[in-house]
């Protein structure tokens, strides 16, 4: 079981229109190793407060898996090997080198990575897209999602005293991107709804001709047989 | 020699009575099977069109020196089908083979067969039904033949294997011949009965994968343990079932015998099958502990 | 539809709620759950999924932490333990008895009657991977084992349900009322080992993640298992996870969710039918489903059953988000499903 099917499908997944675009074309100038930093702490952080995280990723030790933000210009490689663990951010990274990649929106990923929304749900929406090793993406999952993982919670009390004011700061952006977010949403279904409607349209009209064909098809053999 | 028997598992489809009579007197005159199974196993919409015709198909069965078993309901829901389970099981001089756990525990006492759709993986639960009567246990489809062996080296009774034909993999409440034609099981005009084998069931590419039978879903291919019958019967696998299907299985029959027989080679035995059974797609999976669809080479049989 | 017999006094049923992982538990617990039930990180139980469930050392802690709440704990261990290497099985139910669980879910005849023997003070209760159906199949585990509940198989609608608990009692009845639905007799269906090798009843798993495969064309995303298409969709078209019986099919000429739609059983709307019924407990399914979905699907059936018992009417949720492709069915409770 398990044998990584390392998926040689071409990526082509679409970033929702978000705030996060935006910041994603802000970073765009960012050379990835400055934000690298920031993913060392994240997993000293992790090793710290949640080990349980690695311990469940056990059995996958040597499945490094691929986390693409679709809205930012970067992924992140985690490498969940428990003896030496790795998140390294990399402006791309080659599907051969990983067993699994997911692509999603960045706030769905944290979200996602807080327990706040289900995983199932998510990709029953299709707002996230798993390639590759299934299974070694079900475990990260389950393994981040039964740590009770709080990033907010768990940088501001890295920070110490600047813990407080963090969390009200960081409460506040994700309040306002989540109404940026709306306003986007609307704006963007606003611009695309006619095309949408079209596509509708087309897709109605195929299927009948594809039902028309089957009925055809279907008499025919009957006559045959008769 | 071997002494491994072979059974004729009782159809599991829903055949016109007449069709299903004329099956069993040929089979009875023709067929070298040791034992017979008669009864209903998947819908108890169907039973009243064969009742009439059970006590003439039992008659010639052991007229012709077969035993006969009469096979259970595999899912027991309704007060109806409940009280044709005690009916049965208070069936004097005929042997019952239970199908749902209900029916083993009505048995519970006298000897019984303990059938392919009841959970037996292990011994615990073997020497429980053992102490509950079971004088014969035929194995769930699923299980190797490490898990077999396991099985009949702790065995008491004789163990049967499932070896030919379209495996019962699942039942339901449901419907699905019926569902596949917009009808409810209530008012399923017994579709069921256009598939003699089983409504073939593909995937979105055509690659055919299932095939159902009113409320139970079979395997698209056959079982053929042609190539592994010899192997599971020195292992202590005291007897074989064929599943009924359209073909000659009077013809199946004899090359089971003549295999277990070591009369015929297993490669030639296969041959011979494949022009039995023209369009059958063949599978022995389950036997080598993989994806029950698959067909691994008997040449590749330790 | 359900007769409609008012009787004075209605029993509360216990709400039974899926974990996971501890965090899931204290979700649950929080969330209202009367009774949260779980599993060992092993094959041991029927959700044996990568990443899930629990170590001894969390099962204790997570014993401890819905005992200092008033919720009990249930262990599942209902797969059928592998020939000739009953071990893990046995120790699995030794170490549900010496944790303190509240009871251990059982499936496999042999099992129980280990646990029966071995722990007689451990409470048993019948998984529905055991599909018992019928009055005479319940009363088999409760006389010869002593099994004093029974989760009933997925096949039953109400009347039946009700017909069955007059019946059988003093042993109680659990039924599903929310989740994924097994369209088969659960315990009874072979057809995750048919395409991959892998069951519910051997491994713990069904349509296995390891097997599945997304292939992502211009047309769409194809789900394959075990090679095997289950499904394709089309890109604006919600996507799931490739459970078998949850595909489309070629059957008659015709491309179809032959056995079921992917769907959620939701049985809000029925709760007062299935508490009039005499049903003890109502059971969540979903240990793989994570902390978000426990909580919020814990939260809505426990406003609903406290709605139904103080005679209000049931309030309005909305579910949908967090459903199989964003449908859901009061599936065989209503006959119309077969």
């Amino acid at each position: 079981m398990g044998q990584g099917h390392a998926s040689a499908a071409t990526k082509t997944v679409t970033p929702p229109f978000s705030p996060m675009l935006l910041l994603g074309v802000a970073l765009r100038p960012v050379r990835p190793q400055l934000l690298q930093p920031v993913f060392d702490h994240m997993l000293a952080i992790i090793r710290r407060r949640h080990p349980d995280i690695l311990e469940r990723m056990a059995d996958y030790a040597d499945k490094p898996v691929c986390i693409d933000p679709t809205d930012l210009p970067f992924v992140i490689l985690l490498d969940p090997n428990p003896e030496d663990p790795r998140l390294t951010v990399r402006r791309e990274i080659d599907p051969a080198e990983v067993a699994a990649t997911i692509h999603g929106p960045l706030e769905m990923l944290i979200a996602l990575a807080e327990g706040k929304v289900d995983g199932d749900a998510l990709f029953f929406s299709r707002r996230l897209v798993i390639e590759g090793d299934t299974e070694v993406v079900v475990a990260l999952r389950n393994a981040i999602d039964g740590a009770g993982i709080d990033l907010i919670e768990d940088i501001s009390l890295q920070l110490g005293p600047l813990g407080r004011p963090f969390r009200g700061l960081a409460g506040a952006a994700i309040g306002l991107i989540g109404r940026m977010r709306d306003d986007f949403e609307m704006l963007r279904t606003s611009l695309i709804a006619p095309a949408v409607k079209d596509v509708n349209a087309q897709s109605a009209r195929i299927s009948a001709l594809e039902g028309e064909v089957k009925q055809l098809r279907k008499a025919a053999r009957r006559g045959g047989a008769a | 020699m071997n002494k491994a028997k072979l059974s004729l598992g009782p159809v599991l489809f829903n055949w016109k009575p007449e069709t299903l009579r004329d099956f069993y007197f040929r089979m009875a005159d023709e067929a070298d099977l040791d034992t017979v199974h008669v009864g209903e196993v998947v819908c108890s919409k169907r039973t009243p069109f064969l009742e009439p015709f059970i006590p003439e198909i039992i008659e010639r069965l052991t007229a012709a020196g077969k035993d006969v078993v009469l096979s259970s309901l595999a899912l027991i829901m309704t007060d109806r089908e409940l009280n044709a389970a005690r009916e049965l099981a208070g069936a004097a001089d005929i042997l019952v083979e239970a199908n749902d756990i209900s029916v083993a525990a009505l048995m519970a006492g006298r000897p019984f067969v303990a059938g392919p759709l009841l959970n037996i993986y292990n011994e615990g639960t073997l020497a429980t039904l053992e102490a509950m009567g079971a004088m014969r246990v035929c194995l769930p489809a699923e299980l190797s033949a490490d898990a077999i062996a396991s099985l009949t080296a702790a065995a008491k009774v004789e163990i049967e294997v499932q070896a030919f034909g379209r495996l019962p993999l699942a039942i339901s409440a449901r419907c699905y011949a019926a569902r596949a034609r917009n009808l409810t099981k209530d008012g399923c005009q017994y579709v069921c009965a256009d598939d003699p084998d089983g409504m073939a069931v593909e995937t979105l590419d055509e690659v055919p994968f299932l095939a159902v039978n009113g409320t139970q879903t079979m395997s698209y291919h056959h079982m053929d343990l042609l190539g592994d019958v010899t192997n599971l019967a020195a292992r202590g696998v005291g007897r074989f079932r064929l599943w009924p299907q359209t073909f000659d299985m009077a013809g199946v029959a004899r090359l089971f015998r003549a295999v277990l027989d070591r009369k015929m080679a297993a490669p030639e035995a296969e041959a011979a099958l494949a022009r039995l059974c023209p369009g059958a797609e063949f599978a022995n999976g389950y036997i080598h502990g993989r994806p029950g669809h698959l067909f691994v080479e008997p040449e590749f049989i330790e | 539809m359900m007769a409609a017999t008012t009787p004075a006094a209605l029993t509360r049923p216990e709400l039974v709620c899926p974990a996971g992982t501890p965090a899931a538990l204290k979700s649950a617990v929080d969330a209202g759950a009367d009774c949260v039930y779980v599993g060992f990180r092993d094959e041991t139980n029927a959700r044996n999924f990568p990443g899930l469930n629990f170590s001894r050392k969390e099962l204790g802690e997570g014993i401890a932490y819905a005992h200092s709440r008033g919720a009990k704990v249930l262990v599942a261990i209902n797969t059928f333990p592998r020939a000739g290497q009953p071990q893990l099985w046995h120790q699995a139910v030794d170490d549900a008895a010496r944790l303190k669980a509240d009871a251990a879910i059982l499936a496999d005849i042999g099992l129980i009657d280990y646990a029966a023997r071995t722990h007689p003070e451990l409470r048993l209760h019948l998984s529905v991977q055991a599909a018992a159906s019928n009055p005479d199949a319940i009363r088999f585990y409760a006389e010869r084992f002593g099994i004093k509940r029974v989760v009933l198989p997925r096949v039953l609608t109400v009347q039946e349900i009700a017909a069955i608990n007059a019946r059988i009692a003093p042993v109680e009845t659990e039924v599903f009322v929310f989740g994924g639905l097994c369209v088969m007799a659960e315990g009874r269906c072979a057809l995750s080992s048919y395409a991959t090798g892998q069951s519910p009843n051997m491994n713990g798993v069904c349509s296995p993640a390891g097997e599945v495969r997304y292939t992502e064309t211009p047309q769409g995303i194809t789900s394959e298992l075990g090679g095997f298409t289950i499904n394709k969709f089309t890109p604006n078209e919600p996507a799931g996870y490739p459970t078998l019986c949850k595909g489309r099919f070629i059957a008659d000429d015709k491309a179809s969710y032959l056995f079921e739609e992917p769907t959620s059983l939701n049985t809000l709307t029925i709760l007062p039918d299935l508490i009039k019924a005499g049903v003890t407990a109502f059971k969540i399914e979903g240990r793989q489903r994570g902390r978000a979905y426990v909580a919020a699907v814990v939260q809505a059936f426990r406003q609903g059953i406290d709605a139904v018992m103080a005679g209000r009417p049931l309030p309005e949720i909305d579910l949908d988000r967090i459903t199989e492709g964003g449908k859901q069915t009061t599936g065989a409770y209503e006959k119309a499903w077969r």
